[in-house]
């Protein structure tokens, strides 16, 4: 069963939003919404309540890391997949301390984001 | 002036450039992490074109609050050329002696401390210079080589960096990315400062780049 349906994406770059959505398979019909910083991200997540949020870190006027912090503080279930440049062992463990599922480098490759999908929605049959 | 700027690079391929400046940054930070105590905290990239002759004013008003400058800058060549430059504030030396992780002590004692401020400044240079434009010309299918690093530890701005370095006719695409460390008072900035020249190459290179994802 394809649980996943809804994703956010939260990354102030256009052009990644663009690389991580081609990345995604074609035929899942995702709903896709994006937003450009932590502040936007974490408000449509209120709003939309998406089955999987996309996150990059560094944005401006709210960073990935608190964005997270926000989401996860609303919302324990979330299912946050963060996509960023930064592979630093101190902020990949920083994220999953505050309860991102999983860390995905950039630049994204299609084999990745189609095992982290897997992944979610087998996390997400065993919640439900 | 606008219409040379709109010849070089379009808003997409600026884009593009400086995502590839945060994946190329990213590399570079994660790669000092080996080798300091603390996390590099980054920031969002930023890409700027500009006539040469605009550049050491661009450089001053970035490090004007610094009381003096410590510079590492190396050139690197291939189908992406330039030069880089990587500023560090003031007492960056010998904050980052003692970030860096030694298999030994750190013989400060024995060491006079401007050859050691001199050789970790040199060190933490390579690392996040090469790291970062190698990552860049990795993305862009190229190959770069660079001269050895030249340090200026401490100097004044006007004394580090000279404004003719650069031909005034040509039109620099400037990638400027800052940091600071988590622990230690060390912030700094680090620029690229590729021409016109590299223009045709890197406008290919970015559309064979973004193909990949269409």
């Amino acid at each position: 069963m394809e649980m996943i349906k809804k994703i956010l994406i939260v990354d102030d770059s256009p052009i990644a939003r663009k690389m991580l959505k081609s990345c995604l398979p074609k035929d899942r019909g995702f709903e896709f919404h994006e937003a450009g910083n932590g502040k936007e991200g974490f408000d449509k997540y209120v709003e939309l309540r998406p089955d999987v949020t996309f996150m990059d870190l560094t944005m401006p006027v709210m960073t990935g890391y608190e964005a997270i912090d926000e989401i996860i503080g609303h919302d324990k279930s979330a299912l946050i997949i963060v996509v960023t440049a930064d592979i630093q062992m101190k902020s990949i463990k920083k994220v999953l301390d505050s309860g991102a599922y999983m860390v995905l480098k950039k630049p994204l490759k299609r084999e990745e984001i189609s095992s982290a999908l897997v992944k979610a929605e087998d996390t997400l049959q065993k919640a439900n | 002036m606008t219409m040379q700027k709109e010849q070089i690079l379009t808003s997409e391929e600026i884009e593009i450039l400086q995502e590839l400046m945060n994946i190329a940054f990213g590399q570079s930070a994660a790669d000092l992490a080996e080798v300091i105590d603390t996390q590099v905290v980054l920031s969002v990239p930023f890409i700027k074109l500009m006539q040469v002759a605009d550049l050491p004013e661009y450089f001053k008003n970035h490090v004007k609050d610094y009381k003096n400058i410590n510079l590492v800058e190396q050139k690197f060549w291939g189908r992406f050329k330039g030069d880089a430059l990587l500023v560090f504030s003031s007492g960056a030396g010998k904050e980052l002696i003692t970030l860096l992780k030694h298999d030994e002590e750190v013989s400060l004692e024995s060491d006079p401390v401007d050859i050691l401020e001199r050789e970790t400044l040199m060190e933490v240079g390579n690392i996040l210079i090469g790291a970062c434009v190698g990552k860049i010309a990795e993305l862009l299918q190229d190959v770069v080589t660079y001269t050895p690093p030249m340090v200026a530890v401490e100097k004044g701005y006007q004394e580090a960096i000279s404004g003719g370095r650069y031909d005034p006719e040509c039109t620099a695409i400037v990638l400027k990315t800052d940091f600071c460390f988590e622990e230690g008072d060390v912030t700094g900035f680090l620029f690229l400062v590729t021409s016109n020249d590299s223009g045709t190459w890197l406008r290919e290179a970015l559309k064979l780049f973004i193909e990949q994802y269409e």
